[in-house]
């Protein structure tokens, strides 16, 4: 072992295994959250949610995986190949670059880059090419309609969202996460900045797409919007992107202002688990909950609401700062 | 936006009641009932398809006298082919074929009531399936032949 | 009112002869017969004077087709039928959907199905049948349809705009409103124009009442509209009870009462839930669920079905109601109560829901006048009328409840009637209850074979959608002659193009929604 991690450097071969982690978990992420929410769902809903397939329905997910792997690969005609191909492997692309600098605990990172979230957020914006891929590729006119509001509404909630950051940002003077977690040894940055938290908390959750912000999947007016005409495989990308977005903006959200991997008594990764899981959970349950927001609403809740607030917001925390 | 505070505030808490009230409900008992595990309890006056009772004199035998007149009042047709023969020493017929089309039944009791012996009523089933169409086409005197041999 | 309105009509058309008929017995005040000429006129006499027109229907007497048209009033009871005789092989007549807009469908339908040509309507289309049909389907011999029938028929084609596209609502559509496709031509995210398309679900069911006999066709009438069969039941057993001069003991029309509230509750609870489905909150669905299995648990012992009830009969009911029934019922009030709690604090307050409501889809008192629109919509809009304080039927007119009215007209307001109606319908079972009389819940003597009187009668009930009306012409035998259904959500339906113009897709659903449409009423 000593031999190879001389010959390779051990640089290297520590980010292979942690990129095979990174590939483990957000498999494994994908089902868990898949179960939890059709039985998160049931319980709001007075039923019960997946029940025969295993014990309490575990072994659900595994049994929907084998489904959507059973299916035919169908590509309609008339779609643009290569964009309709490529859509749903891009869109993982930001999603495995986000889980490389986020600090599981003290110890289990696989990179700490120091302009970490920044990566994070430039790698969350090619998701946009993504969906624009899909929705155009498609040769579907719902999914185009979709697709444009979707990109509308990433385009818009992106600003808030690194607004609502740069006050921690600014109190730690760094970008790397693993820093920004450090520095909550002492009380949490909710305390500090209550505010920036429910603006990235809004915008984290239109980010990804999710009731009350789901107007571009809309079921119930456009089928399915941009991934209206992907099956089987290629849709059980989209959506594995989506659970694993949902997993990466509560784990940003723990890290920037709930403490990260801090905690008394159990591991850093138990504390990191259980407290972006119940960031998860609440996301969750805001889906089942509210009606959606209209189209017009929403832009409008991010330039005329969210913006502005979170400037105001910076400008405070930058005058508390100086003084 | 130009939102008063109040506004605010009482629109941030109806939120807030919201998810309250879905919250409540995720730690609430289920109300559904796990069907082929658990089973239903049917009401006796439950509608499922036909069926010809005993006639009131002589529990043997089935209570139509093959009359027709369910056969003919019967809004969809799904009651055909009644036959009736008088055997020796008895006051009435006895119906030995009623033809009952259930895929075309609306199960709406006009044959239950018009029926001058009362010898029709309403069964229990209600979770007849089969395959094909001719599953469902009964023979009610058949039935009761077969119901007579397993009570 | 009767006796104004024949006093101005007799003056305002000279050589007309207006009969004042026995109200009990058809359901009109005022009968009268007027020529072709004549109808225009007659029209706009009782536009100017605030009535709505409540059915155009035709008949085929075979030597000639008379077409009936029911004029009604908002404030005050007084129904006029107004009758204009044609020619069977040359049917023409003139359109009077320039005066009142809700003939636009009523005209189309008759023309598809009669073969009568309206002079100066705008779309003498297909409504409900398709491209081809050999003969008119509604006449009593078999009419033919020329070829230049048909090509007039089947010429609709919606038009492409340079920036416009085509989007189809439907028909298969996750909203549940039954099988509805609505194309809607779009701008971007904006709706220009909304054409329905009907049709999916007919069935022919005043063609079946026609060859069946009264009996026979009860089954028939809760298929119509599966939400609310109840009401539709009891229209149909109380307009034959009325042909026929029937009685019914009191236990039946209490009965009848709390059976048809429970109903009206249960179709609003379905509402409710599908219209907040549609809007994106997928949890009170369920919630609605949970209460509507209850209703239904209580209903399936006492009449056997789950969701198509048979059980009224004609003099009574089908068989008697238990104590058990009078216990769950008042458990079920109780709880029900705490529920409205429930859905109060879950959507009524709720931000997102009163935003993607409040100011969409304002219908103004005079088009609701004008298109006819009846029931929640009609409240909402702001007219305070209920057939049930209007012409009660069954035990309605002893008991005490209120009719909620809007404001505004907007879907918002429609939601807080439907559920100020569900708490009005508690209300009502908990009085009917209360007040359940003992005794026979079937009259003696009911024929087996029942054969009315000559004539026709125009019958309405409060369903939970808006204004049933039934008409049936008799003709002494055991079948009715002809038997038109108004349903309420035809007359509903009509007004959702002119409410969609300009507005986003996305609200264009919650107009639809907010509606209350059950297509196969509409499609019979």
């Amino acid at each position: 072992m000593e031999q190879i991690g001389n010959m390779i450097g051990w640089e290297t071969v520590k980010m292979v295994i942690g990129l095979i982690g990174v590939l483990a978990f957000v498999v494994f992420n994908a089902l868990i959250l898949t179960w939890a929410e059709r039985k998160v769902a049931g319980h709001m809903q007075r039923r019960i949610g997946p029940k025969e397939v295993g014990p309490y329905g575990l072994i659900q997910p595994i049994a929907d995986a084998l489904k959507l792997l059973g299916k035919e690969i169908l590509t309609p005609r008339d779609v643009d190949k290569p964009l309709y191909c490529l859509a749903p492997m891009i869109i993982f692309v930001p999603v495995l670059v986000s889980f490389v600098v986020i600090p599981f605990s003290s110890s289990l990172l696989v990179m700490d880059i120091n302009v970490g979230i920044l990566v994070i957020l430039a790698f969350s914006s090619l998701s946009v090419f993504s969906i624009l891929m899909a929705g155009w590729g498609s040769n579907n006119k719902y999914a185009l309609i979709g697709a444009i509001r979707s990109i509308a509404q990433n385009i818009a909630y992106e600003i808030p969202l690194l607004l609502s950051l740069l006050p921690i940002i600014m109190m730690t003077n760094s970008f790397s996460l693993k820093t920004i977690a450090e520095a909550q040894s002492g009380l949490w940055f909710i305390f500090y900045q209550p505010v920036a938290f429910l603006i990235y908390f809004i915008a984290g959750v239109a980010e990804t797409n999710r009731t009350p912000f789901d107007l571009p999947e809309a079921e119930s007016e456009l089928v399915a919007g941009y991934h209206t005409e992907y099956s089987g495989m290629r849709f059980a990308l989209f959506f594995l992107a989506e659970y694993t977005n949902i997993f990466i903006v509560s784990a940003i959200a723990v890290t920037f202002f709930l403490g990260g991997y801090q905690g008394p008594f159990l591991p850093g990764i138990v504390w990191f688990l259980l407290k972006s899981y119940f960031l998860v959970f609440v996301i969750m349950w805001l889906r089942w909950t509210f009606p959606r927001v209209r189209f017009d609403q929403l832009l409008n809740i991010s330039w005329k609401a969210l913006i502005p607030l979170s400037f105001i917001n910076l400008l405070v925390t930058g005058g508390l700062l100086k003084l | 936006m130009t939102v008063s505070p109040s506004a605010f505030i009482q629109g941030a808490g109806s939120l807030l009641a919201g998810l309250g009230v879905t919250i409540k409900a995720m730690f609430q008992p289920v109300v559904t009932s796990q069907y082929p595990h658990q089973l239903l309890s049917i009401s006796p006056r439950f509608r499922g398809h036909i069926k010809l009772l005993a006639s009131t004199d002589d529990p043997g035998k089935n209570g139509c006298i093959a009359c027709g007149i369910c056969a003919k009042n019967c809004p969809s047709g799904s009651i055909n082919n009644i036959e009736g023969e008088k055997r020796e020493g008895e006051k009435r017929k006895t119906a030995t074929s009623y033809a009952l089309d259930y895929t075309t039944c609306s199960q709406c009791g006009i044959c239950v009531e018009s029926c001058p012996s009362d010898c029709l009523a309403f069964s229990a089933d209600f979770n007849a399936a089969g395959f094909k169409r001719e599953d469902f086409h009964y023979d009610l005197v058949k039935e009761f032949e077969k119901r007579k041999k397993t009570s | 009112m009767v006796e104004r309105i024949k006093t101005e009509l007799g003056a305002a058309l000279e050589g007309i002869s207006i009969a004042e008929v026995n109200y009990r017995e058809r359901g009109y005040h005022l009968s009268l017969e007027v020529a072709a000429g004549a109808l225009l006129k007659v029209a706009r006499f009782f536009d100017e004077r605030g009535f709505y027109l409540s059915a155009i229907i035709c008949v085929d007497y075979k030597e000639y087709l008379e077409l009936v048209y029911i004029f009604s009033n908002h404030t005050s009871l007084c129904k006029v039928k107004v009758s204009l005789k044609i020619d069977p092989a040359k049917p023409v007549a003139p359109t009077i959907s320039t005066i009142f807009d809700c003939a636009y469908w009523h005209e189309r339908e008759i023309r598809e199905f009669y073969g009568v040509l309206f002079d100066g309507h705008p779309n003498m289309t297909y409504l409900f049948l398709h491209d081809g049909i050999d003969s008119y389907p509604m006449r009593r011999e078999k009419v033919p349809v020329s070829d230049e029938d048909k090509r007039a028929l089947g010429s609709s084609r919606p038009g492409e705009g340079e920036d416009t596209f085509f989007v189809n609502l439907g028909p298969q559509h996750p909203s549940t409103h039954g099988v509805l496709r609505v194309v809607l031509k779009m701008d971007g995210e904006y709706v220009e124009e909304a054409e329905p398309v009907l049709g999916y679900l007919h069935r022919m069911h005043e063609k079946m009442a026609e060859n069946r006999s009264y009996q026979q066709f009860l089954p028939n009438t809760a298929r119509m509209d599966y939400l609310g069969p109840m009401a539709f039941n009891l229209g149909y057993v109380t307009a034959v009870e009325r042909l026929c001069g029937i009685g019914v003991p009191d236990r039946a029309n209490y009965v009848r009462v709390i059976l048809t509230e429970l109903n009206r509750l249960s179709s609003h609870l379905m509402w409710l839930g599908a219209y907040l489905a549609d809007l994106g909150a997928l949890t009170p669905f369920l919630f609605v669920f949970d209460d509507r299995e209850q209703i239904n648990d209580i209903l399936e012992p006492v009449t056997g079905s789950r969701l198509t009830y048979c059980y009224f009969r004609f003099g009574g009911l089908y068989n008697d109601v238990d104590e058990t029934f009078i216990t769950g019922t008042k458990a079920f009030i109780a709880r029900m109560r705490s529920r409205f709690v429930l859905y109060d604090k879950l959507v009524s307050g709720n931000v997102i829901f009163t935003n993607r409501t409040r100011g969409i889809g304002v219908i103004s008192k005079e088009r609701a006048r004008k298109q006819a629109v009846s029931g929640p919509v009609l409240r909402g809009a702001g007219i305070a009328m209920d057939i049930r304080k209007m012409e009660p039927c069954a035990a309605y007119g002893e008991l005490d409840f209120e009719i909620p009215v809007g404001t505004r007209g907007d879907a918002l307001d429609m939601y807080h009637v439907r559920v100020r109606e569900m708490e009005n319908a508690v209300k009502i079972i908990e009085q009917a209850l209360a007040r359940l009389p003992e005794g026979p819940f079937m009259t003696e003597k009911v024929p087996k074979k029942l054969k009315p009187p000559k004539g026709d009668l125009y019958h309405t009930v409060e369903t939970p959608r808006g204004e049933l009306g039934i008409y049936i012409v008799s003709d002494e035998s055991d079948k009715p002659y002809r038997m038109k259904w108004r349903v309420p959500s035809f007359s509903n339906l009509m007004i959702f193009p002119e409410l969609a113009k300009g507005n986003m897709l996305a609200d264009a659903v919650a107009i639809l929604g907010s509606l209350d449409l059950v297509i196969p009423e509409i499609d019979r």
